[in-house]
């Protein structure tokens, strides 16, 4: 079967037993992203109470908790995607190399150019498959036109698409799959150079398949690039992530590295949802 | 069986449930025909307009011939004099009718409200969903709906005794003075009139089309999935760019719907032009303020005095005009589809959601 070679071949990459967050070392003072008492809420409910956290750079961090335990609203957060949001308050600190993401000498379009997102769904614009791709070197002036098909090129290649469309690169991002989709919108997301990319369930709609290749794709870019994964896929937390923190009823319950989280958390709730009890 | 059966007997023994049953499912064989008679009304009704437009008119197109379409006159001829015969066809003396100053009017007065239309209404349809505070949209949403309400004869009295007077003493002149000069500038140039006339006649028809393409532009925009502009915003694009790239394309296929709506309302809008065209038969607009007429405006005012003529020639002349402003309604349709197919199998997903 076509599926299971392809698979064969994929597993050959990456030893996926062997947990992905081992194979590189991390430098624990080099802390790209930081949240400092970070509350959040809409009008009069807050949804998150006071989260201090720390991502190394080039590091994967799992967000893990029940549906409602804030989780994404705290992704949301960390490059103001909230900020338009009816009723939205914050309190406390996001820093991105030490300077607040607030402040006022911040420009929003160049903070949402180093800290990207991916969302639950894909989401591909309305334009041809080459322009989805360079939509956002476009709008950020990253590169000149003669280097376009090049940009292209190798970003499909990046993301594993590059055979799938390369005839079809004017042709409409609609038609693809939906594993492909989300794989065009991580190889749009990563075309303006982000350093954090937050993942909100990227593969939650996603087939087994699809999943592994995004997975993977994750755990090949990380170095370079720093990931926070919302997900409720416990198994992909415990086999992609370097540090996994656990959302309950709006606080920060327990971070730490994913190892601990999954085999001796502090607390009694990790322990029962990590082993299926709740959530 | 009594014709009396209560409810409830019916159900008691499984036969007549049945029989029952049966009964009603030949009525529902007796509502499908109906239905399907009903359904073919609309289609007759259509063929039946044309077909009658047709032979009405079929003297009129014989005799006015190829040269309808290129003439300047609008001559209904002598109706008080004895009338004559050319090619067996009964006509007053010296009538002769073109059709072309019509044409250019009705072409050129929607063209003018298409331009006014399209980026206001759009502008609006962005602001109400995008833009105001939802208390506020919602007001706008409303009076925008409430516009399309509004009788043509209101818009045509507000124009001839407020709009166009207004606009011929204090804006016109401003725009014919500092047009600058040069070949396709001549057109802004000129005497600017009293207000009745084609751009005025644009205006009005964009008031009344704005609606409708605003209206239909808005709740597509509401159908855009805000995953998909988020992911605009999340690579760093600007409000702007977000809505240039990735709103407006989603729902264009939907808005160039909405606007050939628009475009066919001003194209068959009768009442408001005739009333601030100036109704002058027999010449094309010199510039942009000359009065004018166009076909549907004419047919109104031009119908009494045509059935003043005995040999019925002006009124199948008119007939004639109708036929041909239907065909161009039919044609803007046509092409519509045509344009809209295109622009889907360009590979975009236009109007999704529609």
């Amino acid at each position: 079967m076509f599926e299971s070679a392809s698979r064969g071949e994929v597993a050959d990459t990456v030893p996926a037993e062997k947990g992905r967050s081992e194979l590189y070392e991390l430098d624990p003072s080099d802390i790209v992203l930081k949240t400092k008492s970070l509350t959040l809420g809409f009008g009069g409910s807050t949804v998150l109470d006071g989260v201090s956290l720390e991502f190394p750079r080039g590091s994967i961090t799992s967000l893990i908790g029940p549906s409602g335990s804030g989780k994404t609203t705290f992704l949301r957060s960390l490059n103001r995607m909230n900020d338009g949001i009816r009723g939205y308050r914050r309190q406390g600190e996001v820093l991105l190399d030490s300077a607040s993401i607030w402040d006022s000498a911040v420009n929003l379009l160049q903070l949402r150019r180093r800290v990207g997102m991916l969302f639950q769904r894909a989401n591909p614009f309305p334009m041809s498959i080459r322009e989805n791709v360079l939509v956002g070197v476009k709008a950020h002036g990253l590169a000149k036109r003669n280097d376009f098909d090049e940009i292209t090129e190798t970003l499909l290649k990046e993301v594993g698409l590059w055979k799938a469309v390369s005839d079809r690169l004017n042709g409409s991002p609609f038609s693809l799959s939906g594993g492909q989709q989300q794989l065009l919108c991580l190889a749009r997301a990563l075309a303006v150079r982000p350093e954090v990319l937050l993942l909100d369930e990227p593969t939650s709609a996603l087939d087994p398949f699809s999943i592994e290749l995004v997975e993977n794709l994750i755990a090949k870019l990380a170095p370079k690039v720093t990931f926070v994964v919302v997900t409720h896929n416990l198994a992909q937390a415990r086999r992609l992530s370097h540090a996994t923190a656990f959302f309950f009823q709006g606080r920060l319950a327990e971070y730490g590295p994913t190892n601990k989280i999954f085999t001796a958390p502090s607390q009694l709730d990790t322990q029962r949802y990590v082993s299926g009890s709740i959530g | 069986m009594s014709s009396t059966v209560v409810p409830t007997e019916r159900h008691d023994s499984p036969d007549e449930n049945i029989r029952h049953r049966e009964k009603g499912n030949r009525s529902f064989l007796g509502l499908k025909i109906v239905s399907t008679v009903a359904a073919l009304i609309p289609v007759l009704a259509l063929l039946a307009i044309v077909a009658v437009l047709l032979s009405e008119s079929l003297p009129a197109i014989k005799l006015n011939g190829i040269s309808f379409f290129t003439k300047f006159a609008w001559r209904p001829g002598g109706t008080y004099s004895l009338p004559t015969k050319t090619d067996g066809i009964l006509h007053p003396v010296g009538s002769s009718f073109g059709i072309w100053p019509l044409l250019a009017g009705t072409l050129e007065s929607s063209g003018i409200a298409l331009l006014i239309a399209v980026p206001v209404s759009i502008g609006a349809a962005l602001a109400v969903v995008k833009k105001l505070p939802k208390g506020l949209s919602t007001g706008v949403g409303f009076f925008l709906e409430i516009l399309t309400g509004i009788p043509s004869v209101v818009y045509g009295l507000w124009g001839v005794m407020t709009l166009g007077p207004t606009l011929s003493r204090d804006v016109f002149p401003l725009i014919a003075k500092h047009a600058p000069s040069g070949f396709g500038f001549n057109f802004f140039k000129g005497n600017v009139g009293h207000g009745e006339g084609l751009i005025t006649s644009g205006i009005i028809l964009a008031i009344m089309v704005i609606p409708i393409i605003s209206a239909t532009t808005r709740d597509l925009l509401k159908q855009v999935p805000t995953l998909t502009e988020e992911g605009g915003m999340a690579i760093g694009m600007t409000d702007w760019e977000t809505t240039k790239k990735i709103t407006l394309p989603w729902v264009s296929k939907g808005v160039i719907g909405a606007c050939i709506l628009g475009l066919a309302r001003a194209l068959g809008e009768t009442m408001a032009v005739a009333m601030v065209s100036g109704s002058v038969l027999g010449t094309i607009p010199s510039n942009l303020y000359s009065t004018f007429t166009t076909i549907a405006a004419t047919i109104v005012s031009q119908l009494d005095s045509a059935l003043t003529d005995g040999t019925g020639f002006y009124v199948k002349t008119l007939a004639e005009t109708a036929l041909v402003l239907m065909v161009i309604t039919l044609l803007t349709n046509v092409a519509a589809r045509l344009l809209v197919k295109r622009v889907s199998s360009s590979g975009l997903p236009v109007g999704r959601g529609v």
